[in-house]
């Protein structure tokens, strides 16, 4: 089991403590669909939490990607998510399929998917709160909600929506659920320039949510170019030290940055440098 | 003969109705599995850029190519033409926006269209001869992994003459238009409606685009449909209301939206006139996020070409290059985190070559030696080692 998660990760991907935010980063050619996979994997495997605590359940929010993605990556971990979601341990929502694409006749929904139909925020967060509610009902459970790729309402939304309406959004949800998984993505063209108003509320959404995040594993390509046998770069930035070293006795957290290759099959090597 | 014996006789009847099944899906024209996965993919029409892709041998179904080019030379065009191309050939649906009729009067006819039917045929079979058995039957029923199969179904499949998946095009013939209903145009609302009353209902300008694909899509559900969008934001074609990044990207978003929805029967594949988008700005980057492959042509300027063609052809059988190639993204290859892609070219440094018989060929990039140097190279060699180390002392 332990080969699925890459040694070298296994003390941040373990659920994380309560109320804590991490933030993934990503860029063009260096996405964190997989790292995403493997936090879901390592909270729904996980069966060493005391029984009173509750099963920990996952809650993905999708923005670019549909569930049959999702579903294809994890049975290649030997998760198979539509069980889950019958089990009511993982539930789906999908800001893909219906956020700006018309309605046209009653989609079938599966249990344990939602999908946005609305492009507003208020719309789109009392969504998820709902989703949220249908799992915190019995009570003694840890939710690790999922988002992926938030910063496309950022984008998508135009003068409506700014960075900090996001933030506050973001918190909204954070107050209800275990632990908070955020990707977004981090390329230098979003970040340094800021000339557009498009730039300049990503990077303040960035930076915001950079700075209250525990601990921040940011993926990019490698700086001196291609290789055959790595795909990129993870650095991983931990943000309050002394929370989040208190209340994990297990493997301690260090900043860190480390290469990885995502092999043809799905599986992942991580190793540091000159390994 | 002792293997065939044993397949008829482990082959059960729910077996070989199971491969009928697949041989029925199977024929749909210019569809095949991917080799890596069994993905359905379908040809770009450019079979330099089908072999790019990260090893699925096809642009896999349900994924976009965002193409972007600088400069003001129109390479994307002619990727575009032979994609649509492609897809008139083989029965496709084509779905050409923000471009009017006379687009598609410029696609390139097939080459040779009489005689080569039958040397196509005769080298597609060669080239079976080639492939390894396992990996042949693998390309035709990947998607079953039957052991099973019986060989005459496999062969009477193969004989449909749909076996070419992507076919030679020549730039100098013009491709014979199909029946009406299958290339069609959605032009780009140019001018802005100035009612005061329709501005308040804020119809995007793709909105048209967006509802022309879902009802094509969803009236025809087993065809096969690309998605052809020229020169998107180009100020010669959108209004300047399309380039706001809420418009843009919520197209864009609504598209990747459809290609998901619709896995197996759609493809697009979308031109970026990069002057005026540069790579640097974010509304361009957001543009990259939501495709699934994005490729940027480079053109050499004119005059190196020119250059290059009266010095280098008459000696060097090859064509010069007439631009470069940079992959940035690839289809589900970077989905997954990338790696693991080695015939992918990521990274690598890849020129092209536009030429009227072979379309557009990408190949690695290598500097010719220089032709003034070749000349002191050959001069040093005559004169021996001597003449340099004079040479050398000043």
């Amino acid at each position: 089991m332990s080969t699925r998660i890459p040694s070298l990760l296994e003390p941040y991907l373990s659920l994380p403590p309560e109320a804590s935010l991490i933030l993934l980063t990503s860029v063009l050619g260096a996405s964190s669909n997989w790292l995403v996979i493997r936090f879901i994997y390592s909270a729904l495997q996980g069966q060493d939490a005391p029984p009173e605590q509750g099963d920990t359940k996952v809650l993905l929010v999708s923005f670019m990607r549909d569930l049959n993605f999702w579903k294809e990556n994890a049975r290649r971990l030997g998760l198979d998510l539509d069980k889950l979601a019958t089990k009511k341990r993982f539930a789906f929502v999908d800001g893909l399929s219906g956020l700006y694409l018309p309605a046209q006749g009653s989609a079938p929904v599966r249990a344990g998917q939602k999908v946005l139909s609305d492009p507003d925020l208020t719309a789109i967060s009392k969504e998820i709160q709902h989703a949220i509610e249908m799992y915190s009902q019995d009570g003694a459970s840890r939710i690790l909600l999922v988002i992926d790729q938030l910063d496309l309402l950022l984008a998508t939304g135009g003068d409506r929506v700014s960075a900090v309406e996001i933030e506050e959004m973001l918190m909204g949800m954070r107050e209800h659920v275990h632990a908070t998984v955020l990707t977004l993505s981090a390329d230098s063209s979003l970040v340094s320039s800021q000339q557009t108003p498009l730039e300049s509320n990503h990077a303040a959404a960035l930076l915001g949510v950079a700075h209250t995040a525990d601990f921040i594993m940011s993926l990019r390509l490698l700086d001196s170019g291609t290789a055959r046998d790595v795909s990129g770069v993870v650095r991983i930035t931990v943000g309050n030290q002394e929370s989040i070293t208190d209340q994990r006795a297990g493997g301690k957290m260090e900043q860190k940055e480390l290469l990885y290759f995502i092999g043809g099959d799905g599986g992942v090597k991580v190793f540091e440098r000159g390994q | 003969m002792s293997f065939r014996k044993r397949n008829v006789g482990v082959a059960q009847p729910g077996d070989l109705s199971a491969a009928r099944a697949h041989g029925d899906k199977a024929p749909v024209p210019g569809v095949r599995p991917s080799p890596l996965d069994g993905r359905l993919t379908t040809s770009t029409g450019t079979k330099s850029l089908d072999a790019l892709l990260a090893g699925h041998a096809g642009l896999a179904m349900g994924t976009s190519v965002l193409i972007e080019e600088s400069g003001t030379t129109d390479f994307g065009a002619a990727l575009l033409r032979y994609y649509a191309a492609e897809g008139v050939v083989q029965g496709h649906n084509v779905h050409v926006l923000g471009m009017n009729e006379s687009w598609c009067r410029e696609l390139p006819g097939l080459s040779g269209v009489d005689g080569a039917r039958e040397k196509e045929e005769t080298r597609s079979s060669d080239e079976r001869m080639k492939i390894a058995w396992r990996y042949e039957r693998l390309g035709e029923f990947g998607r079953s992994r039957d052991r099973s199969i019986p060989q005459a179904s496999r062969q009477s499949s193969g004989s449909h003459a749909q076996s070419i998946f992507c076919h030679d095009f020549d730039l100098s013939k013009r491709l014979a238009l199909p029946t009406p209903g299958q290339l069609q145009f959605v032009p780009a609302a140019l001018r802005q409606n100035l009612d005061f009353a329709d501005s308040k209902t804020e119809l995007s300008p793709f909105t048209n685009f967006i509802s022309h694909l879902t009802s094509q899509l969803s009236s025809s559900p087993t065809s096969i449909h690309r998605v052809i969008v020229p020169n998107i934001l180009s100020p010669a074609l959108y209004h300047s209301e399309a380039s706001r990044p809420e418009n843009i990207l919520q197209f864009l978003h609504a598209l990747r939206a459809l290609l998901r929805k619709y896995p197996e029967e759609l493809t697009a594949m979308i031109t970026l006139p990069s002057t005026l988008y540069p790579r640097t700005a974010g509304l361009t980057r957001w543009m990259e996020l939501l495709s699934d492959g994005v490729l940027e042509l480079a053109p050499f300027p004119s005059t190196a070409i020119a250059a290059k063609a009266s010095s280098g052809v008459s000696t060097v059988h090859e064509e010069p290059p007439q631009g470069m190639l940079k992959i940035h993204r690839l289809p589900i290859f970077h989905e997954k985190g990338g790696g693991g892609g080695e015939s992918s070219g990521f990274g690598d440094d890849l020129a092209f070559t536009l030429s009227r018989r072979k379309g557009l060929v990408i190949k690695p990039f290598s500097l010719p030696p220089v032709e003034g140097d070749s000349e002191a190279q050959q001069g040093l060699d005559g004169n021996q080692g001597k003449s340099t180390k004079v040479d050398l002392e000043f």
